[in-house]
């Protein structure tokens, strides 16, 4: 177990190297635009060369990468080329947002899809081709159009909940859980979509096979032959897929965060890209894939704990 | 970048507007931003503030007019008014001015507000690279200060409106980092930033400093402002009290038109929709080059009709670039160039390009020509067969390849100062930043000359404009309104800014 958790690591490790360093490359290159973006188009190109050797944007490729991966390595994810702030303080507020948004989302997604992917497999008939036509319906709406009805139903007309803005906890507990309620909701509707219908189908899977009939027959309580035999081999695929939709919990995060005006990381990455911040862009894309990484891990973890054949992988 | 900023908003606005056209405990004071008692001004921006770098107030500005002061404000001409310096004089030829600056006041860090600093500040500013100020050389003498430039500039007080001053301190913390940018703002303005309140990006928070000199202009003692990028989030918190104004799209114009509780304000054609035909010489493309093509391309659009339909009477026609009332501005001039294809056509065959030519055109997103303006001046221009081939761009490089001389015939909605010589700079001199193919003209620079040489500055602006015209350099078509939705309980009586995009910081009442 201990072996195959440190090549996960090792593998992590890579993956994170990997990434951004791809990022890196995407962005190399562009140093005059960026140099002249920051110093305005009122400038002559003597001062954009000057500007690109300041901002180390003239160095080789790998000597800046290595820069900031030093730097990385040392706490220091530099400073925005634009506005000075420290690309830590910057992401120090930002996180919070996405993380609050994408955990509530994941947390809220794995407790109601096992409820709705558990009911339609064991009840079958009606309740399971309404499932799955609400999974498909839910699937299929985009989330910023649910996030639009959300906001004219509960925020223009009925005023229950803030059309925008987010409230830390640390400020108000109860203006934090108002102002994530519907953009959580929004996310929430495609995300259960999803994992309920893959639920539904290894749960349907797991029901079917011989050792249920069997404890059946030895008279084994249907409520322990759900939640302790059949869940339990059921929990491998589910994981998988609650692991991929945290992937895109924090992709489509981007969009339901401008359309709620969060300041979240999404909105942070959308206006660093456009600009070529690079500092900015390098640090989001880091906890991004950090963030990927560690719910990856600990699927593989928690599938391990639920399949000891998979401990050996 | 400030000054890029401030001419990029005006293409986003131009855009936003020209078109056919709670919890609400975010307030200090409850439903409705608190404004009625003159709590907490809330303000929503469509873009965020390019930090602390203390610069001309950028496009939506209120942050940096609320933290820093400024030595002169200035009038919606461009004429620079008393502020940090209560008195002054510029020189009639355009290379000086003495000030005396004010007594009493001081930065947020307890340092006096004196000449010293505010010599402290342009002297920074002018070896910036980005410095319109260039070799200016400033001394005091007590409360006095003299700043002289190294030669005549007729846009001199135009460049010292708005300069904002911090404080010393903190220019010498700036130039210690690396990229000798401002993270705080110490300025000795109206307000102060609340940093705890604060969240770079989203929300920043202001309390009202009482020791500034002219509080009473500034009636609310909480100001905020939050960062709403979607036009959708920006109503949706217009309507909901979130904000108390916020400036307005073509998509939520008549949202917050019919919206209870609302009021627009409207601001007059500070956008200026047209095509700018650079390559005068027909360098890139020959046919350019030729009068009568440039005079065909005028006589395709009905610019009668693009005011009424296309803006949907949000826009009036314009047969010239410069904001009425300004001093190029020619008053009561005709349409030198009525819509009239089959004479186009004619001047086109004249010329020799009844085949006509392709001509690439760069567009951005939400930039200022795509949703409304591109397929129509696709259409209008190939009745003489000119093909437009679109170009789209975008990242970090995408200004620089809009004005880097690719695109000889940018067409983009600009707005026009109400200080009419920032306009000829920008647009018509061969350094100008939008006469992207910086072409030299024997005629517009002789009457430059004399306009430097402060000549009867008014009459040769408008013959700027009546050769820009003779010689179809550009296409103007509409001037385009801008729409600024805010409570009904926030008084707005008109905006003071100079360039007429949004109200000033001391217009809210």
């Amino acid at each position: 177990m201990l072996v195959a958790l440190v090549k996960k690591l090792a593998r992590a490790v890579g993956v994170l190297l990997i990434v951004t360093f791809v990022t890196f490359s995407l962005m190399y290159g562009n140093g005059p635009g960026i140099a002249r973006a920051v110093l305005g188009l009122q400038a002559t190109q003597a001062d954009v060369q000057r500007e690109v050797v300041r901002l180390g944007l003239d160095q080789p490729l790998f000597v800046q990468y290595g820069r900031w991966l030093g730097g990385v390595l040392t706490g220091d994810l530099g400073t925005s080329f634009f506005t000075g702030q420290r690309v830590s303080d910057a992401l120090a507020t930002r996180i919070p947002v996405t993380l609050s948004l994408v955990l509530i989302t994941l947390v809220l997604t794995v407790i109601l899809s096992v409820l709705l992917g558990v009911t339609a497999a064991v009840y079958g008939g009606w309740v399971d081709r309404v499932v799955q036509f609400l999974a498909v319906l839910g699937a299929a709406i985009p989330s910023y159009i649910i996030a639009i009805v959300l906001i004219f139903a509960l925020a223009l007309t009925l005023r229950i909940f803030p059309a925008t803005g987010y409230t830390s906890p640390d400020q108000s507990f109860v203006g934090w859980v108002s102002s994530i309620t519907l953009p959580v909701v929004a996310l929430l509707v495609g995300s259960i979509a999803g994992a309920a219908s893959q639920i539904r189908s290894a749960v349907a899977d797991v029901l079917g096979r011989d050792y249920v009939r069997t404890l059946r027959a030895r008279g084994v309580p249907e409520r322990e032959i759900i939640f302790v035999h059949v869940l339990r081999n059921a929990g491998g695929p589910g994981l998988i897929v609650l692991g991929l939709q945290t992937i895109y919990l924090i992709g489509g995060a981007v969009v339901i965060e401008l359309v709620f005006a969060l300041p979240g990381m999404g909105e942070l990455t959308n206006t660093s890209a456009q600009q070529g911040d690079v500092p900015l862009v390098m640090g989001v894309v880091l906890v991004i894939v950090l963030i990927v990484l560690i719910v990856n891990l600990l699927s593989d973890l928690a599938g391990a704990a639920l399949n000891p054949k998979a401990r050996k992988a | 970048m400030r000054h890029l900023a401030r001419r990029a908003a005006v293409v986003a606005a131009a855009v936003a507007v020209a078109v056919g056209a709670t919890l609400s405990g975010c307030t200090s004071t409850g439903t409705g931003g608190g404004s009625s008692a003159k709590g907490t001004l809330t303000l929503g921006m469509t873009a965020d503030i390019p930090g602390w770098t203390p610069a001309q107030p950028s496009y939506q500005g209120w942050p940096a007019m609320a933290v820093y002061d400024q030595i002169f404000r200035c009038d919606a001409k461009g004429n620079p008014q008393p502020d940090m310096a209560d008195t002054f004089t510029f020189s009639s030829d355009n290379t000086s001015f003495t000030a005396h600056i004010r007594t009493g006041q001081k930065f947020s860090d307890g340092e006096a507000v004196d000449a010293k600093a505010v010599k402290t500040y342009l002297d920074w500013s002018a070896v910036q690279a980005n410095s319109r100020l260039k070799g200016l050389k400033v001394t005091t003498s007590g409360d006095n200060l003299t700043a002289t430039l190294p030669s005549a500039n007729p846009l001199f007080k135009l460049l010292m409106c708005y300069q904002i001053v911090p404080s010393p301190k903190a220019i010498a913390a700036a130039e210690k980092t690396k990229n000798e940018v401002f993270a705080k703002p110490i300025g000795s303005g109206p307000y102060i930033l609340d940093a705890q309140a604060t969240t770079a990006g989203s929300v920043y928070t202001f309390t009202k400093n009482d020791d500034y000199w002219d509080s009473k202009t500034f009636p609310y003692k909480k100001l905020v402002v939050k960062v709403l990028k979607s036009d959708t989030a920006a109503i949706n918190a217009l309507k909901t009290g979130q904000i108390d104004g916020t400036l307005l799209s073509s998509a939520t114009l008549k949202e917050a038109q019919s919206a209870a509780g609302l009021k627009v304000l409207t601001l007059k054609g500070p956008n200026t929709t047209r095509l700018l035909i650079t390559d005068h010489q027909g360098k890139v493309i020959p046919a350019l080059g030729n009068l009568d093509v440039r005079k065909a391309i005028n006589m395709v659009f009905d610019r009668d009709s693009m005011a009424k339909d296309l803006y949907q009477g949000n826009a009036t026609p314009a047969y010239q670039i410069f904001k009425p009332g300004s001093d190029a501005y020619i008053p009561g001039l005709k349409d030198p160039y009525p819509y009239d294809v089959a004479k186009a056509k004619a001047l086109m065959a004249q010329a020799g390009y009844a085949d006509g030519f392709t001509v690439p055109i760069p567009v951005i997103e939400n930039g200022g020509n795509i949703d409304l303006l591109l397929p129509y001046v696709t259409q209008q221009l190939a009745l003489l067969n000119i093909k437009v081939q679109q170009v789209p761009l975008s990242g970090p490089n995408m200004y620089s390849d809009l004005l880097g001389g690719k695109y000889p015939m940018p067409l983009w909605q600009l707005g026009n100062y109400g200080a009419s010589l920032q306009d000829i700079q920008d647009y018509v001199l061969p350094s100008g930043i939008w006469n992207v193919e910086h072409q030299d003209d024997p005629t517009v620079d002789g009457i430059w000359s004399k306009i430097v040489a402060g000549e009867d500055v008014k009459k040769n602006e408008q013959a700027i404009n009546q050769y820009t015209i003779d010689q179809a350099w550009f296409v103007p078509m509409v001037y385009a309104d801008n729409f600024y939705g805010h409570s009904s309980k926030v008084r707005i009586d008109g905006s003071t800014d100079f360039a007429g995009l949004q109200p000033m910081l001391w217009d809210f009442k």
